[in-house]
C-alpha cells in the first residue's frame, strides 16, 4: 500500500510536469488541438452556437442559440467582367466567395494580420476594399505598425529582413551551446491552454453549464467575456463595454485619436492609389453595441467617416444598421447574421456597378 | 502567476509533491529556488534579472556588514540601502518624478521635459525591496548573523508564496525555518490547505464579486447616486480586504503545508477601536516595517524636540507608507490623512479616554468601531481613485446627495449575496480565527464544499491581486 501511495504520487508530480510543459508549448498544444476528436465524448467544446454563447456555456441552456449559417446568395450578375476585387479584411468577410460578387474576373481575400501582396492587372479594373471591425479599429490604425504593414516600407523591410539578413558569424565555443529563447519556457495563453487540456471535455460541460445558469438566471451574468444586454436579448463581447478599452463603443476617444485615425487611413490611401489601384473603398463594421445600445456610444465610426480629410470612399454600414428596421447582428455572436452580410456584400456590389469617384 | 489561476494550482501540486519527496534540505532549498524563479518569470521573465541584481547586493552587503566594524560597516549598509531604494526610485518613482518637474516648471513659466520611462513596474518590487532591505538593517543592528549560503539568501528574498505581495518577512524568522530540514506533517498539510481554501474563497467568491460594484461606481462616479456612490467605496473596503488578506491567506497556507510559518498580515481590522488600533491589524507586516526602521530611528533621533518629534515621525512615517503604496498624490494624501489621525489621537487621548469612561463600556466600543470604520472607508477613496481630481469628484458625488443612477453593478438578488458573504466573512474570522480540521473526515468535507462553493460562486474575471501593483 505504501509503494503504490508513493507510485500514485510520483505520477501525479510527473503529471502536473507534462501538464505545465504541454499548456506552455505552442507546438504541443497545436498537437493537441488537431488530434483530439471532437465528436466523441472527450472531444473540446465547439463554438457551434455563437461564439458568446459558447465561451459563456449558455449554449447548454439553449440561451442566444443561433443558426451561424451565414452563406450570402450567389450574384445573379451577367454582364462584362474586368474588375480585379482585393478585399482586406477580418472573420466578418473571410469566407465570402468571388461568386458573390458582381463583375469581377478575380478576387483575393487578406487576412488583416497578413501585408497586403499583390500584383496588379493594369489592364483591369483594381478595387481595393478595406474592411476593419470597429472593436479592432483604434489598436490596427491607431499607431504607424500598420502603415508600415499595409505600405511598400514594411513589405521592403520584411523582405530585406527575410532574405538578406547574414547570421553573425559564431565562434568555435558559442556555436556549441544551445540557443536558448527563455519564452519557451513561458506562454501567456497558458491558463487558457491549461482549461483546455484539463476541462475542456464534453463529459464535464454540464458542470460549466450548472455555473452558467446560476449566473444567467439568478445574476444576469455571463461567465467570461460576455455580456448579458439589459433587455436580455443580446450577449455582448465584454471589450465592447469596457469604459476604458480601444476596443469599446463607450470609451471616450479624442478628437486627435480621429485625427490620426484618419491620417493613417490616408496614408493608406496615398499608397495604394500610387500603385494603381483605381478605387480604395473603407467599411467599418459596427460592434452589436453600438447598434442595439448606443446610449453613451462614441460616435467613433461616424467622427471618422463624415471627416472631410478622408480620402476613402466609405461603404457605410453603420448607417444602414442604424436605420434599418431588421436585425443585422447575431445575438449570440460577436458577428453579424446572414442579413447584416448579405446587406454589406450588396453594398460592395453597388459600387463595383457603379463606381463612386 | 496570481493565485487565482489555474497554473498556479498545478505549480502548487509540483512543488509541494517533489518538495516532499526530497530528503535533504539542500535540494529544498534548491528546488524551492527553482520555483521560486518560474513563479516570478511567469509575469516578466526578465524582471529576474533587476531581482537578482538586488539579491547579490545585499547578499555581498550582507557578509560585508559582518566583517566590518565601525564606518565601514555602516558604509555598507549604505550601499545597501542606496541599491534597493535606487532600484525602486528608477522603478517606480522616476515617472512620477519627471511629471511632477514638469508641472513645477510650467508654474515658474518654463518648461522642462525631462524623458519618461516606458516599463511596466516589476511585480512586487516593492515588497521584496523592503525585506531585502530588513535583512541588511537585521544583520547591521547585529540581530541577525549574514547568511553565508547564497541559496538560503536568494530563498529568503524569493520564497514564492510571499514574494509578489508579501508578508513582509524579517529574516529572524525566515532563514531558521529555510535552513532547517522540516519534515512531513499531515496536520500542517490540513490547516494549510484549509487557509489557502479559504483565501482563495475571500478572493473569488468575495473579492472579485464585490469589485463589479467598485469597477461600476468608482467609473461612473459622474452620473451615479449618492447612495451608490456611498455603495461603492463601502464595498471596496471590504474588496481590497478580502482580496489582500485573501492573498495572504494563500501565502500562508502554501507556506504552512511545507511547514514553514509566516507572519500574520491582518488580525481584524474591522473591529478596530480607533486608528491606532486599525494600524496593529492592518498590513501589519508592512506597518510593523516602518514602525521598526523609519517611526522608531526618527523618534530617537528627534526625541530633543519633546511632541514634536512624535508629531514629525508620524508625519513622515505615513507620508512614506502612503508614497510606498503608489507614485501618485492621491497615495501621498492617503498617508497623509492617517499620520494627521494618528497625531489627533495622540494628543486628545486623555479626554477620549474621559468620554469613553463615562459610557457603558459595549456603547464606547461601538462609537469607536464605527467612527474608525467610517474613516477608513472615507479615506480608502484617495486609494481606489485614479488621481486627485477623481477622488474629490467622488467625495463630491456622495456628500452633493444628487439623484443619479441607483445601479451599482449587480442585481439586488446579488447585492443581498455579497452583503451575506461580507457578513459571513466577519463572522467566521471573528468566531473562528484558527484553520486546523482535527477529524480527516471532516477535512474532506470542507475541502470538497470549498472547492464547490469557490467554483459555482466564484467570479472568474482573470482579476490580479489588488496590492500586485504596489
Amino acid at each position: 500500500m505504501y509503494i503504490l501511495k508513493k507510485i500514485c504520487v510520483y505520477l501525479v508530480a510527473l503529471l502536473g510536469i507534462v501538464v505545465l510543459w504541454a499548456s506552455t508549448s505552442r507546438q504541443a498544444m497545436q498537437f493537441l488541438s488537431e488530434h483530439r476528436d471532437n465528436d466523441m465524448w472527450w472531444g473540446a467544446h465547439q463554438l457551434d452556437h455563437g461564439d458568446l454563447s459558447s465561451i459563456s456555456h449558455l449554449d447548454y441552456l439553449n440561451k442566444f442559440h443561433e443558426s451561424l449559417k451565414t452563406e450570402v446568395r450567389h450574384t445573379s450578375y451577367t454582364g462584362p467582367k474586368n474588375t480585379v476585387l482585393f478585399l482586406h479584411g477580418d472573420s466578418y468577410t473571410w469566407k465570402l466567395r468571388d461568386t458573390m460578387f458582381d463583375g469581377i474576373c478575380d478576387y483575393k481575400f487578406i487576412g488583416w494580420s497578413n501585408p497586403c501582396k499583390y500584383h496588379l492587372d493594369s489592364t483591369k479594373r483594381n478595387v481595393l476594399v478595406i474592411e476593419v471591425t470597429e472593436r479592432l479599429l483604434r489598436n490596427y490604425y491607431g499607431n504607424t505598425q500598420i502603415i508600415d504593414q499595409l505600405t511598400d516600407t514594411g513589405i521592403k523591410k520584411k523582405a530585406l529582413s527575410e532574405y538578406h539578413v547574414t547570421d553573425p558569424p559564431h565562434t568555435r565555443y558559442s556555436s556549441l551551446l544551445p540557443t536558448i529563447d527563455i519564452n519557451l519556457f513561458f506562454n501567456k495563453y497558458i491558463n487558457q491552454n491549461l482549461e483546455y487540456n484539463l476541462f475542456n471535455y464534453k463529459f464535464i460541460m454540464p458542470v460549466f453549464g450548472c455555473k452558467a445558469a446560476i449566473n444567467c438566471y439568478l445574476f444576469n451574468r455571463a461567465s467570461g467575456d460576455a455580456v448579458i444586454s439589459e433587455d436580455k436579448q443580446f450577449l455582448f463581447f465584454k471589450e465592447t463595454l469596457d469604459p476604458t478599452g480601444p476596443g469599446s463603443s463607450l470609451s471616450p476617444v479624442s478628437d486627435d485619436e480621429v485625427a490620426r485615425l484618419v491620417d493613417n487611413f490616408n496614408t493608406i490611401y496615398d499608397y495604394y492609389k500610387a500603385s494603381g489601384f483605381r478605387e480604395i473603398y473603407l467599411s467599418i463594421i459596427p460592434n452589436t453595441v453600438t447598434i442595439v445600445r448606443p446610449e453613451g456610444y462614441n460616435n467613433l465610426i461616424p467622427r471618422i467617416q463624415n471627416d472631410k480629410r478622408l480620402k476613402m470612399k466609405v461603404i457605410d454600414i453603420y448607417t444602414v444598421c442604424k436605420t434599418t428596421s431588421e436585425l443585422l447582428f447575431m445575438r449570440g455572436d460577436t458577428h453579424w447574421n446572414k442579413k447584416g452580410k448579405q446587406k454589406w456584400v450588396d453594398m460592395v456590389n453597388e459600387v463595383l456597378r457603379h463606381p463612386r469617384n | 502567476m496570481t493565485f487565482n489561476s489555474l497554473q498556479f494550482l498545478v505549480f502548487f501540486m509540483v512543488i509541494t509533491l517533489w518538495f516532499f519527496r526530497l530528503k535533504d534540505q539542500k535540494g529544498r532549498i534548491w528546488l524551492l529556488l527553482l520555483g521560486s524563479c518560474y513563479f516570478y518569470m511567469s509575469f516578466i521573465p526578465e524582471y529576474i534579472l533587476i531581482l537578482g541584481g538586488s539579491i547579490i547586493t545585499d547578499y555581498v552587503a550582507g557578509l560585508l556588514i559582518e566583517k566590518n566594524e565601525g564606518r565601514a560597516r555602516k558604509a555598507w549598509l549604505v550601499v545597501s540601502l542606496i541599491a534597493n531604494i535606487g532600484v525602486l526610485a528608477v522603478f517606480k518613482y522616476y515617472n512620477f518624478f519627471v511629471d511632477n518637474i514638469h508641472a513645477g516648471s510650467l508654474f515658474f513659466g518654463k518648461s522642462l521635459t525631462l524623458p519618461m520611462l516606458k516599463i511596466a513596474l516589476p511585480i512586487g518590487l516593492s515588497f521584496h525591496t523592503f525585506q531585502a532591505m530588513s535583512y541588511t538593517i537585521e544583520v547591521y543592528r547585529k540581530n541577525q548573523k549574514a547568511e553565508k549560503n547564497f541559496a538560503t539568501y536568494a530563498l529568503y528574498v524569493m520564497f514564492y508564496p510571499q514574494l509578489v505581495a508579501g508578508p513582509i518577512e524579517r529574516p529572524q524568522n525566515v532563514l531558521p525555518q529555510l535552513k532547517e530540514f522540516r519534515p512531513y506533517k499531515w496536520d500542517n498539510i490540513k490547516e494549510g490547505i484549509a487557509r489557502m481554501l479559504w483565501g482563495f474563497f475571500k478572493k473569488v467568491v468575495i473579492a472579485d464579486r464585490l469589485a463589479m460594484v467598485v469597477d461600476r461606481t468608482f467609473s461612473h462616479s459622474h452620473d451615479s447616486s449618492s447612495i451608490a456612490l456611498f455603495a461603492g467605496i463601502l464595498f471596496y473596503y471590504f474588496q481590497i480586504y478580502c482580496d489582500f488578506s485573501g492573498y495572504s491567506d494563500i501565502a500562508l497556507g502554501a507556506a504552512k503545508v511545507m511547514n514553514i510559518r509566516l507572519m500574520e498580515n491582518f488580525n481584524q481590522p474591522f473591529f478596530s477601536k480607533n486608528m491606532g488600533d486599525f494600524w496593529r491589524r492592518w498590513h501589519i507586516s508592512l506597518y510593523s516595517w516602518f514602525y521598526d526602521y523609519v517611526f522608531n530611528p526618527l523618534i530617537t533621533s528627534l526625541r530633543n524636540l519633546g511632541q514634536a518629534a512624535i508629531v514629525l515621525s508620524l508625519l513622515i512615517t505615513f507620508f512614506l507608507s502612503g508614497f510606498w503604496h503608489g507614485a501618485a498624490w492621491q497615495h501621498i494624501v492617503y498617508g497623509l490623512i492617517h499620520g494627521v489621525a494618528l497625531i489627533y489621537e495622540y494628543f486628545t487621548r486623555k479626554q477620549r479616554k474621559k468620554l469613553f469612561a463615562r459610557m457603558p463600556k459595549a456603547v464606547g466600543n461601538v462609537i469607536g468601531v464605527s467612527v474608525t470604520f467610517l474613516f477608513v472607508v472615507f479615506t480608502r477613496i484617495f486609494f481606489r481613485a485614479e488621481n486627485m481630481r477623481a477622488a474629490m469628484d467622488y467625495f463630491k458625488g456622495i456628500f452633493s446627495f444628487s439623484r443619479g443612477s441607483n445601479y451599482i453593478g449587480m442585481n439586488r438578488l446579488e447585492v443581498c449575496l455579497s452583503v451575506f458573504l461580507v457578513g459571513l466573512m466577519l463572522y467566521r474570522e471573528r468566531t473562528l480565527p484558527g484553520y486546523f480540521i482535527r477529524s480527516d473526515k471532516r477535512f474532506y468535507f470542507y475541502t470538497i464544499a470549498m472547492v464547490v462553493i469557490c467554483y459555482y460562486l466564484g467570479v472568474f474575471a482573470e482579476n490580479q491581486f489588488i496590492y500586485f501593483q504596489f
